[in-house]
C-alpha cells in the first residue's frame, strides 16, 4: 500500500510549510518515527516523522519548495515493510480531517428568510421621520389609511414624496433614469417635461440591463476577433426564385459547395481537424428577441422550400441549443437593408462567413471570412469558385 | 508582504532610528519571536536591546514601565492578549495613569504588542479577545491593525507615541501575504474606508475584515452595495468616519470576532445613536462572537465566531425582518 506524507500543521497559524531539508532518500527505509524531513512553518523548523514503517518510494516536494499544509510530500510504499517485519500491521492513514470550507449559498438563505415576518414594530425609523418631517408628511395619517407599511423606512418616504410631487409619468422616469429626487425643487407637481427637461440637461443615460443573449454575443464577437482571418471579396450572379428568400438560395447553393470543399465542413478542436459529414450552416437571424446565429442541419439535403420554410419558422420559434450549434460555416444578408457590401465576423467555431450585400441587376457582392488556421488562400478560391458554380443552377 | 514582516520592518526600522528603542519578552530574541515577528534582530541589535524574560507577565510590563520612566521607548511583546490578564495591574493601574498621576511631568512611551483572537483550536485559555477591556481603559491608547500597511505605520506610530499602546495583533494574519501600500499622510487614529458603498455600512476590525470582504462578495451579488469600515484605532474611536458613511448608507452593521455582551460593537453602537441616531434607517446590527468561552472543537469553535457564511446570512435575514 503506498502512504502518502503530507505537510503537516505544525502550528495553529500555519498555512503553508517549506522543505528546509529531506533527511531521507527513495529506496530508504524508515521506521514509523524516523525523522524523514525537516520542515519551516511560520514560526520554527521542525523535523517530521515517517509516520509509517515502509520505504521512500517518492519524494514529491523539493528542498526550498513552500506547499500548502496537508499536500502530499512523499510516498512511502508499505508494502515493502510488510516483506521484513510481518507482525506489524499497516498503519492507517490517519490525516486530520478535511476542514469543509464555509461557503455561501445565497439562494438557500433567502428561501429560508422569504418567509419570516417582519419582526419589529414601531410607527418609522428616525432618518424615515426626520425626512417626513422635512416634507410635511403625516406618517400617521398615511398608515391608518393603509398607504404607508408600519414601520415606514425611507424607501416608503421617497414614494409618498415622488407621489406627491410628480406625476406617474414623471414617477416613472425617475425610476427608469434612478434619478435623485433632491435635484428637483420640491415646491410643486412636477410633469415629465420637466423632468425629461433635466435628464437632457444633464445628459443622463437611461440605464438597461443587458440580457444573457446580449452577453453571450459580446463574448462571441470578442473571441471571434482574436482568430487569424483573411478576406475574399466577390460578385456573385443569381436568378431570384419567385416565392423562394434569396437567403435560402444562397444556403442551399452554400451547402452544396460545402459538400465539396471537406475543409469548410471542419472544426478545430484541440489540436485536431474535426471533418463532419453535414452541411450545417449558421445564419444570422434577426428575431423579435435579438440577432442569434441559427444553424441549419444538413442544409445539402434539403430543398428551397424547405430552407425557405426553415427561415420563416426560425423567425418565431422557441430557440433551443440544438438550434444554436453544430455549424461549420456561415451566412449573414443585410441585403434587404439595401447595404451594398459589408464584412462579417466568424461566428463560434466556424471555418468562416459570408456576408451578402443587396442584389443589384441579379448580382450581389459578397465577402468571405475566412479563418486561415482551417482553410489557406487556395482553398478558399476554390470553395468561392466552387459556391459561384451553385449559385448560378439554385 | 507578510503581515508579521511588515511589524518586523516596523520594529527594525524604529531601533535603526532611535537607540531608544528596545523589545522585550518571552522568546523575543534568540528565538525570533513567537511568531517570527522580531526574527533578526536579536543578531542585529544585540541582547541589550532585544531582551529575553522570563515567562512572567506582569514583570515584562513592569520592567518596560520602569525603562520608559528612565528615557526607553520600550516594546513589550506578550505572547499572546490571553496572558495579558496577568499583567494587567501594571497595564491599567500604572502605564495607564502615571501621566495622570504625576499631573503631566511622566510619560510612558511604551508599546505593548500582544496578538489574540480566534486561531484554530487552541481551546478557550488561548483564544479571547481583550479588546473591549483595553479600550475601555482612560489613558491607554489601542491600536488595531489588520494589514501589513497598517501594522508597519501603526506600529511605528505607537512606538514613537509618548503615551502607552496596547497594539493589538491577530494570530491567524501572521503568515498572511498582504498589499503593501506606501502612505505619505498617515494618521494612526484614522478608521480605513475599504471600500465605498451605498447601501450599508459594515464596520470591523482585525481578522473579521477578511472575513467581511468574503461576504462582501456574496452580498454584491444579492444586489446589496456595502461600505466597509476597517476600525484601526478602537481607542479613540475614529466616530467622525462611521457617522459620515452612516449618514450616506442610513444603515449600520457591526461585525466583530469578540463576544457580543458589553462587546466593542455596544461601545460603537452607543456612540452611533449618540451621534446619528436621525440618520438610522433600521437597528444597528451586531455580528459578534456567542456568549461562551471559544470552544476547541473546530466545528464548535467555528460556531461560536462570525463567518462569511454567517455574516451574510445574518445581514439578509436582519434586511427582511426590517423590511428596509
Amino acid at each position: 500500500m503506498e502512504y502518502k506524507v503530507i505537510m503537516p500543521i505544525l502550528s495553529d497559524t500555519m498555512d503553508k510549510g517549506k522543505i528546509v531539508k529531506w533527511l531521507v532518500k527513495v529506496g530508504d527505509y524508515v521506521k514509523k518515527e524516523t525523522p524523514i524531513v525537516e520542515v519551516e512553518s511560520d514560526k520554527a523548523t521542525m523535523q517530521v516523522e515517517a509516520g509509517v514503517e515502509g520505504v521512500v518510494k517518492e519524494i514529491l516536494v523539493n528542498v526550498g519548495e513552500e506547499v500548502p499544509v496537508k499536500t502530499p510530500i512523499a510516498i512511502i510504499d508499505t508494502e515493502q515493510k510488510a516483506a521484513k517485519t510481518e507482525e506489524s500491521k499497516p498503519q492507517p492513514q490517519t490525516q486530520s480531517k478535511e476542514e469543509t470550507k464555509t461557503t455561501v449559498d445565497i439562494d438557500e438563505i433567502l428561501n429560508e428568510i422569504i418567509s419570516s415576518p417582519k419582526a419589529v414594530s414601531g410607527s418609522a425609523s428616525p432618518a424615515a421621520k426626520k425626512k417626513a418631517a422635512e416634507y410635511e408628511i403625516d406618517i400617521e395619517e398615511l398608515q391608518n389609511k393603509g398607504e404607508l407599511p408600519k414601520p415606514a423606512h425611507l424607501k416608503d418616504i421617497d414614494e409618498v414624496i415622488i407621489k406627491k410631487y410628480f406625476t406617474p409619468k414623471a414617477a416613472k422616469l425617475i425610476k427608469e433614469y434612478n434619478l435623485d429626487i433632491n435635484n428637483f425643487k420640491l415646491d410643486h407637481k412636477i410633469r415629465s417635461e420637466e423632468v425629461l427637461n433635466y435628464i437632457k440637461q444633464n445628459n443622463i443615460p437611461k440605464i438597461t440591463k443587458l440580457t444573457p443573449n446580449q452577453i453571450a454575443v459580446i463574448k462571441n464577437v470578442q473571441n471571434s476577433i482574436k482568430k487569424p482571418t483573411f478576406l475574399i471579396f466577390e460578385k456573385i450572379n443569381i436568378t431570384k426564385k419567385e416565392g423562394i428568400k434569396l437567403t435560402a438560395q444562397i444556403i442551399k447553393a452554400l451547402a452544396l459547395a460545402m459538400q465539396k470543399n471537406p475543409l469548410t465542413r471542419s472544426v478545430l478542436k484541440e489540436n485536431k481537424l474535426l471533418t463532419y459529414p453535414a452541411s450545417n450552416i449558421s445564419v444570422a437571424v434577426s428575431r423579435d428577441d435579438g440577432l442569434y446565429m441559427c444553424v441549419i442541419k444538413n442544409a445539402e439535403e434539403k430543398s428551397l422550400n424547405e430552407i425557405n420554410e426553415w427561415l420563416k419558422e426560425i423567425k418565431t420559434k422557441r430557440l433551443t441549443i440544438e438550434d444554436l450549434s453544430g455549424s461549420t460555416f456561415g451566412i449573414s444578408n443585410l441585403g434587404m437593408f439595401g447595404i451594398e457590401r459589408f464584412t462579417a465576423l466568424i461566428n463560434d467555431k466556424d471555418a468562416g462567413i459570408g456576408a451578402f450585400g443587396k442584389m443589384n441587376e441579379g448580382e450581389i457582392k459578397v465577402t468571405f471570412t475566412i479563418d486561415h488556421r482551417i482553410l489557406n488562400g487556395v482553398e478558399a478560391a476554390k470553395f468561392v469558385n466552387d459556391f459561384k458554380e451553385e449559385i448560378k443552377n439554385v | 508582504m507578510l503581515y508579521r514582516e511588515a511589524l518586523n520592518k516596523a520594529i527594525d526600522e524604529s531601533m535603526a532610528a532611535d537607540e531608544s528603542v528596545v523589545i522585550l519578552g518571552e522568546d523575543v530574541g534568540r528565538y525570533g519571536g513567537s511568531y517570527r515577528v522580531s526574527e533578526g534582530l536579536f543578531s542585529k541589535y544585540g541582547e541589550k536591546r532585544v531582551i529575553d524574560t522570563p515567562i512572567a507577565e506582569l514583570s515584562i510590563v513592569g520592567n518596560a514601565i520602569g525603562m520608559a520612566i528612565a528615557g526607553l521607548r520600550p516594546i513589550a511583546e506578550i505572547m499572546t492578549v490571553n496572558f495579558s490578564l496577568l499583567a494587567m495591574d501594571q497595564i491599567i493601574n500604572h502605564a495607564a495613569k502615571f501621566r495622570y498621576m504625576s499631573g503631566g511631568k511622566m510619560t510612558i512611551p511604551l508599546t505593548i504588542r500582544m496578538p489574540g483572537g480566534v486561531s484554530r483550536q487552541l481551546a478557550a485559555q488561548h483564544s479571547e479577545n481583550y479588546e473591549t477591556l483595553y479600550s475601555s481603559i482612560p489613558g491607554l491608547i489601542v491600536l488595531a491593525a489588520s494589514n501589513a500597511t497598517y501594522a508597519y505605520y501603526g506600529l511605528k506610530s505607537a512606538i514613537f507615541l509618548n503615551d502607552p499602546v496596547v497594539f493589538l495583533e491577530h494570530e491567524l494574519l501572521y503568515p498572511m501575504e498582504m498589499e503593501f501600500k506606501e502612505l505619505k499622510n498617515f494618521d494612526p487614529f484614522k478608521a480605513e474606508i475599504v471600500k465605498e458603498g451605498k447601501d450599508l455600512t459594515i464596520i470591523t476590525y482585525l481578522k473579521m475584515r477578511y472575513d467581511v470582504l468574503e461576504a462582501e462578495k456574496e452580498l454584491r451579488k444579492a444586489g446589496i452595495d456595502v461600505e466597509i469600515i476597517d476600525l484601526n484605532s478602537l481607542r479613540p474611536l475614529d466616530i467622525e468616519t462611521i457617522a459620515n458613511s452612516i449618514k450616506k448608507t442610513k444603515k449600520c452593521v457591526i461585525v466583530e470576532e469578540d463576544h457580543k455582551t458589553g462587546g466593542m460593537g455596544a461601545e460603537i453602537v452607543a456612540q452611533i445613536q449618540e451621534k446619528c441616531f436621525y440618520d438610522l434607517d433600521a437597528p444597528v446590527l451586531r455580528i459578534a462572537g456567542e456568549d461562551v468561552p471559544i470552544p476547541y472543537n473546530r466545528k464548535l469553535e467555528l460556531l461560536s465566531i462570525p463567518t462569511p457564511d454567517k455574516i451574510v446570512k445574518k445581514i439578509l435575514k436582519w434586511k427582511a425582518e426590517n423590511g428596509i
